[in-house]
């Protein structure tokens, strides 16, 4: 048998139209928590579902305790479902895991690796369900690009599947970026990090996998949120193209000194043109991303609206007594 | 106790005292009926002791409203029960508050309740990353137990005969319109008529009505839990509410010399009603297979205000409150007055706040007013 910890420990699951397998997940993470930890809450954030997940849960408020349903105005995204759901939990240790692909049966390694001093201990997949050749093929490039010319250390193939100390929890709350990306977040707070390599699951095989378009999105975003580098290179490129338009310019002056009759020259002209108008593009090109982004982070609107949140409702029944009340109530 | 009275009253909580008091001041012989050995010792006790005025509700101006006209009768008629020397402080939640720091001040400047920025020392001491603001508010606490000796002197002076330890068994109509109340107290079966029984008796009223056979009032019941801690010196002279949600209340609880941590989460620790639940089961009986729920509201708290990690928890206040099912929705707490359909002669008044009382003291005259004989 073992014994129970008294670490208060929280669960972060974002759900959107899971009704088919919010039941299972929900036994064995309520399994796993009662046989492990004497303080435990189960946080299920809602994103809008529209096949009835909430009713599907609202069974399990009943049957279990310390559960809690936060539902979601509208569709706001995985990433500020999560953090919805940071923004509540009360644990000394906080776990965030994906209920199609994280098996409850890890939370334990995950809680004992962070107690053993490590602020963030996240997941890393071995291997890539769902994912296409051409996302096999360019994730290692931008996890490359990541580390070597951003500076931002994603561990390779980690998920969302992860456990954070109050301390890293608190750290990450406070970063209320738009565009945020709970891998970039929690690496980004700094605490120490370590990996635990895991199987994933699949609950739901016929759960859309994300498109290349998306992952595509997603990168360009948290490159444009976490960096300046491509910037920093669009000016570089500009800085180039102006030089070379400058020794272009006297070259054009030397020539005008040196030879008599300059009658020729359209080639060169707009060579010259057609050059400069490809850079100035590329230049208007990467300011509107940073220009959008900075859009959004001065927009200052909450991250997110509640509709409604809902607790376990242990109601208390006396089986004695049940029956000897019939009469209807008066309205 | 045997005979004949005018009025008698089951219950001696807050709205019971008043109710005997208005009943023995127009005229006639009253009797109160308490299953405890005092005053005051249940649910008038057993709360976070606010004496409302009117910040508690911006979901529900009315509500708002009507604890702003009664806060400064409470406050002026029973100034020795009052507990001001602490400043009182509304903070405002950043995510899942149903209302801004905006709404809230514009709300208070509209039902005229007084606000005010909070020193920067205080907001300092609140997690920016979680509070929107913080306002200073007036709003004081009640010594439940200086209120129940004043209550008592009060009755006794007026000549309201008590009756503590007195378990109401049965009401029963007699054919002159008066009812018969049996009850049982000092271990022997007694025996009482009266013109009216008033049926004071909160999260008990229907228990009293089943067993009377008389119809039971939709009501909804909650066993519920008040950390009582001692807060670190800073927080002692402080009382805290956190709007508007899933959020804590710490307020100064006077009897004890202790602070009450309530929670909107965890103070609830499950609800029933009368119709499958335990009608009027012990409150020992509720709790004993409960945990203190204490973990988690000191585990929420300190995120908002860290410098709570410093409490001491001494104690729990545990309590079944009654609401009626209503004011669920809405956040207003209207007051109970149901006059019985097949008992005219008994009515039975519950209330949510301690200044219900004037509330309840106003129907009673209103009733009064409507029934005069000619």
């Amino acid at each position: 048998m073992t014994v129970r910890s008294d670490l208060f420990v929280s669960v972060v699951a974002p759900v959107r139209n899971d009704a088919g397998i919010v039941t299972p997940f929900v036994d064995e993470v309520i399994a796993v928590l009662r046989t492990h930890y004497l303080n435990y809450e189960l946080v299920i954030v809602d994103d809008a579902s529209e096949d009835g997940t909430v009713e599907a849960i609202r069974p399990l408020l009943d049957r279990y305790e310390c559960i809690r349903v936060v539902q979601l105005s509208r569709e706001f995204g995985e990433e500020i479902a999560i953090a919805a759901g940071l923004d509540s939990v009360i644990g000394d240790f906080v776990v965030v895991m994906v209920p199609n692909t994280d098996p409850p049966a890890l939370i334990p390694s995950f809680i004992d690796r962070a107690r053993q001093g490590a602020g963030v201990v996240f997941g890393i997949r071995s291997e890539r369900v769902g994912d296409s050749a051409l996302v096999r093929l360019f994730a290692p490039l931008f996890y490359w690009y990541d580390r070597h010319f951003l500076h931002l250390n994603i561990p390779k193939d980690s998920s969302q599947f992860r456990a954070l100390s109050r301390q890293a929890v608190n750290a990450v709350v406070q970063i209320r970026d738009r565009s945020r990306y709970l891998r970039v977040l929690s690496a980004d707070v700094g605490y120490a990090h370590t990996g635990i390599a895991y199987q994933p699951i699949n609950r739901n095989p016929e759960r859309p996998v994300r498109s290349l378009w998306n992952r595509l999105n997603v990168a360009i975003d948290i490159v444009v949120a976490n960096s300046r580098h491509p910037l920093r290179f669009v000016t570089l490129l500009g800085v180039t193209g102006a030089a070379l338009n400058a020794l272009y310019a006297i070259y054009v002056i030397v020539i005008f000194f040196i030879k008599r009759r300059v009658a020729e020259g359209w080639t060169t002209l707009s060579l010259q043109s057609a050059g400069m108008f490809f850079l100035v593009c590329l230049v208007l090109a990467v300011l509107s991303e940073y220009v959008g982004h900075i859009l959004v982070e001065l927009s200052h609107r909450p991250l997110y609206y509640v509709r409604d949140e809902q607790n376990s409702r242990a109601p208390i029944a006396d089986q004695d007594r049940r029956n000897v009340v019939t009469q209807s109530l008066a309205p | 106790m045997t005979g004949d009275y005018d009025a008698v009253i089951i219950g001696g909580g807050a709205v019971g005292c008043s109710v005997a008091r208005w009943a023995r001041e127009h005229g006639g012989r009253v009797l109160l009926l308490e299953r405890e050995d005092g005053l005051l010792q249940r649910a008038s006790y057993a709360n976070q002791a606010r004496v409302h005025n009117g910040y508690h509700y911006p979901r529900s101006f009315l509500t708002a409203l009507r604890s702003r006209v009664n806060f400064p009768r409470f406050v002026d008629e029973y100034s020795d029960c009052i507990e001001r020397g602490f400043a009182k402080y509304y903070a405002v939640a950043r995510n899942y508050s149903k209302v801004t720091s905006e709404q809230f001040a514009t709300f208070c400047r509209r039902i005229g309740a007084p606000i005010a920025p909070a020193p920067s020392e205080v907001h300092r001491l609140f997690n920016p990353a979680l509070i929107e603001d913080v306002f200073l508010v007036e709003e004081f606490a009640f010594d439940a137990r200086r209120l129940a000796a004043r209550m008592l002197a009060s009755l006794e002076a007026l000549g309201v005969e008590l009756e503590f330890g007195a378990d109401v068994e049965r009401l029963a109509p007699e054919p002159d319109g008066t009812v018969a109340l049996r009850y049982r107290a000092g271990g022997e079966e007694r025996q009482v008529r009266a013109r009216r029984a008033f049926n004071c008796t909160y999260s008990q009223i229907n228990r009293v009505l089943h067993a009377s056979g008389l119809p039971l009032i939709p009501l909804k019941h909650e066993l519920t839990e008040m950390a009582l801690v001692q807060v670190p010196p800073e927080l002692e002279q402080v009382g805290v509410t956190v709007m508007c949600g899933p959020f804590f209340s710490l307020m100064p609880f006077p009897p004890r010399g202790l602070h009450t941590l309530s929670h909107v989460r965890y103070t609830p620790h499950g609800w029933w009603d009368d119709r499958g639940g335990p009608l009027g089961r012990s409150l020992a009986d509720l709790r004993a297979s409960r945990e203190s729920n204490y973990p988690r509201m000191i585990r929420d708290a300190q995120r908002y205000l860290p410098m709570l990690r410093h409490s001491r928890y001494v104690d729990s206040l545990w309590e079944v409150k009654t609401v009626l099912p209503s004011s669920e929705a809405d956040d207003s707490r209207p007051i109970l007055f149901r006059r019985d359909d097949t008992m005219p002669s008994l009515t039975s008044i519950m209330g949510g706040k301690i200044d219900n009382i004037y509330d309840v003291l106003e129907e009673l005259e209103e009733e009064r007013a409507s029934v005069v004989p000619a």
